[in-house]
């Protein structure tokens, strides 16, 4: 009991100023790619000028393969290209990240890739319906996108997101093996000197469970207060 | 005036409207009817660009689309602008209130100011009978409430021309009746309004004009008196389908 207490204060600390931030500044940045990558691969290629056809096919060229590269990779292999693979390219391509920043990186363009189907798949679950209602008032497509489909869509992709959300916070353990002493190498460490890895293990473990479990409230609210239009709730 | 010159819509193979001509005049209420799949909402939705026909040309009022040239994304839009559309199902957005579904377009496609949008959106409410269900969500309504709401949002944006597609299809009698009260309210001095319907009494009251359809084809444009009272022998069987004379033991 002693050494729990004793080692909590360092394994928390690892967890407000690693997991947390990396989960947190991951899953934002992964949104915002998700959304952009949901909407490109979304968009008509028969609609607009021949430019921005163009510009649109490539674009979705663009975002497939990346969706199918980050999901047919393991994460800790894309990690380990980025921050241990990229530096030693020879010479004038040589790139080099700090280990938090290659985390950041990489976690966010795993949510993107996994979220942008959540979301495309979201938006294409709201009826045709809802697209000529707002065209019909007048809308432009942008216009009906941000002002009714999204928030609909945002409402049915909440959960799934949640998910990958809790996915990302259980994830970001493997970030131990570029060298962040987040809340699971901090653990290992101490178990290595205490020779006590039940004890250190189980500890990490109730953290990650109790971070994730504050999230599930967060979850529940935030569907509470996006599905007051639903009937009988 | 809405008009058409030759109008072709297919899809795919199948050609949905068959070279239409005629004019509908402002000021007017038309009725469309005919039987199930004749090609009505293609084309009540022709009217606001929702469909668009391959060939023929469209004159709304004094601006003319060549359906066989590419349609500009500025024209579509000032297309919509003179129309408004009510719909079988109402696509009330979901996610607002009902206040907001009628504010919505002032807001955000005629950026009036949110005070402005507001107290227009009451007096529509008032007009078709809500204003006691202004902050109510569209789940929470019945179907006539929901369509109720959804021509308040149609006329809130005062477009010249209300295409209503079957806009009591999906309701009980009763309901059918409350909707149609409010249709009967819309004043055609400032709409000119195009219907489609199956309710063959509401179209003989308030029709200028009727055109029917079959096929893809305009078999009948012309008065309600003729319509109703000396129809020719393909109008009639429909007529009587319409009110199950045809199968009912006399
Ligand atoms: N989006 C579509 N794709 C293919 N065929 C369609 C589509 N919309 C309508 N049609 C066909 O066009 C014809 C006319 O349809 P519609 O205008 O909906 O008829 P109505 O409203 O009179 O019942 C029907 O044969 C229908 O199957
Ligand atoms: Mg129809």
């Amino acid at each position: 009991m002693k050494l729990v207490m004793d080692s909590l204060p360092a394994i928390l600390e690892a967890g407000l100023r690693y997991t947390i931030p990396l989960s947190v500044i991951s899953f934002i940045i992964g949104i915002i790619i998700a959304v952009i990558t949901a909407l490109v691969r979304i968009s008509n290629v028969k609609k607009g000028s021949t430019f921005t056809r163009l510009l649109k096919i490539i674009g979705k060229a663009f975002f497939s393969f990346y969706v199918w590269l980050f999901r047919g990779t393991p994460l800790i292999v894309q990690m380990f290209i980025l921050f241990y693979g990229l530096p030693r390219l020879p010479a004038p391509y040589t790139v080099e990240f700090g280990a938090f920043s290659a985390a950041v990186i990489v976690f966010s363009l795993n949510v993107g890739a996994y979220a942008s189907e959540t979301i495309r798949a979201a938006i294409l679950s709201i009826s045709k319906g809802q697209w000529e209602a707002g065209y019909a008032i007048g809308m432009t497509h942008t216009t009906v996108l941000f002002r009714v489909i999204l928030p609909q869509a945002a409402r049915v992709s909440l959960p799934p997101l949640s998910n990958s959300f809790i996915g990302l916070i259980k994830d970001t353990s493997l970030a131990f093996s570029i060298t962040i002493v987040e809340m699971f190498s901090v653990g290992q460490q101490i178990a290595a000197r205490t020779y006590e890895p039940m004890v250190l293990y189980c500890e990490v473990a109730v953290v990650y469970l109790v971070f994730c479990s504050i999230l599930n409230v967060g979850q529940y609210y935030l569907e509470k207060r996006t599905s007051r239009y639903i009937k009988n709730t | 005036m809405i008009k058409f010159e030759n109008v072709n819509k297919y899809f795919d193979q199948h050609k949905a409207l068959k070279s239409l001509s005629f004019e509908l005049p402002e000021h007017e209420t038309t009725v469309i009817v005919g039987p199930s799949g004749s090609g009505k909402s293609t084309l009540l939705r022709s009217f606001n660009l929702l469909e668009q026909p391959e060939e023929g040309l469209y004159s709304l009022d004094d601006k003319v689309i060549d359906f066989a040239q590419p349609i500009s994304e500025k024209t579509i839009l000032e297309v919509r602008r003179q129309t408004g559309m009510v719909f079988q199902d109402y696509n009330l957005f979901p996610h607002l209130t009902v206040l907001k579904n009628v504010m919505e377009g002032p807001l955000h496609v005629l950026k009036e100011q949110k005070l402005i949008a507001a107290q227009r959106a009451e007096e529509l409410l008032e007009l078709v009978g809500l204003s006691d269900r202004a902050n109510y969500y569209p789940n929470q309504l019945s179907g006539g409430q929901q369509q109720r709401v959804a021509i308040a949002r149609a006329m809130a944006m005062n477009p010249k021309y209300l295409l209503f597609d079957e806009p009591t299809s999906a309701l009980d009698p009763e309901l059918e009746a409350e909707v149609l009260k409010v249709l009967l309210k819309l004043d055609v001095e400032k709409n000119s309004m195009v219907i489609v319907t199956h309710n063959m009494a509401f179209a003989k009251a308030v029709a200028s004009n009727i055109i029917f359809l079959e096929e893809g084809n305009i078999l009948f444009n012309g008065s309600p008196d003729e319509f109703f009272n000396h129809p020719t022998e393909r109008i009639q069987k429909f007529l009587s389908a319409m009110t199950f004379e045809d199968i009912l033991p006399k």
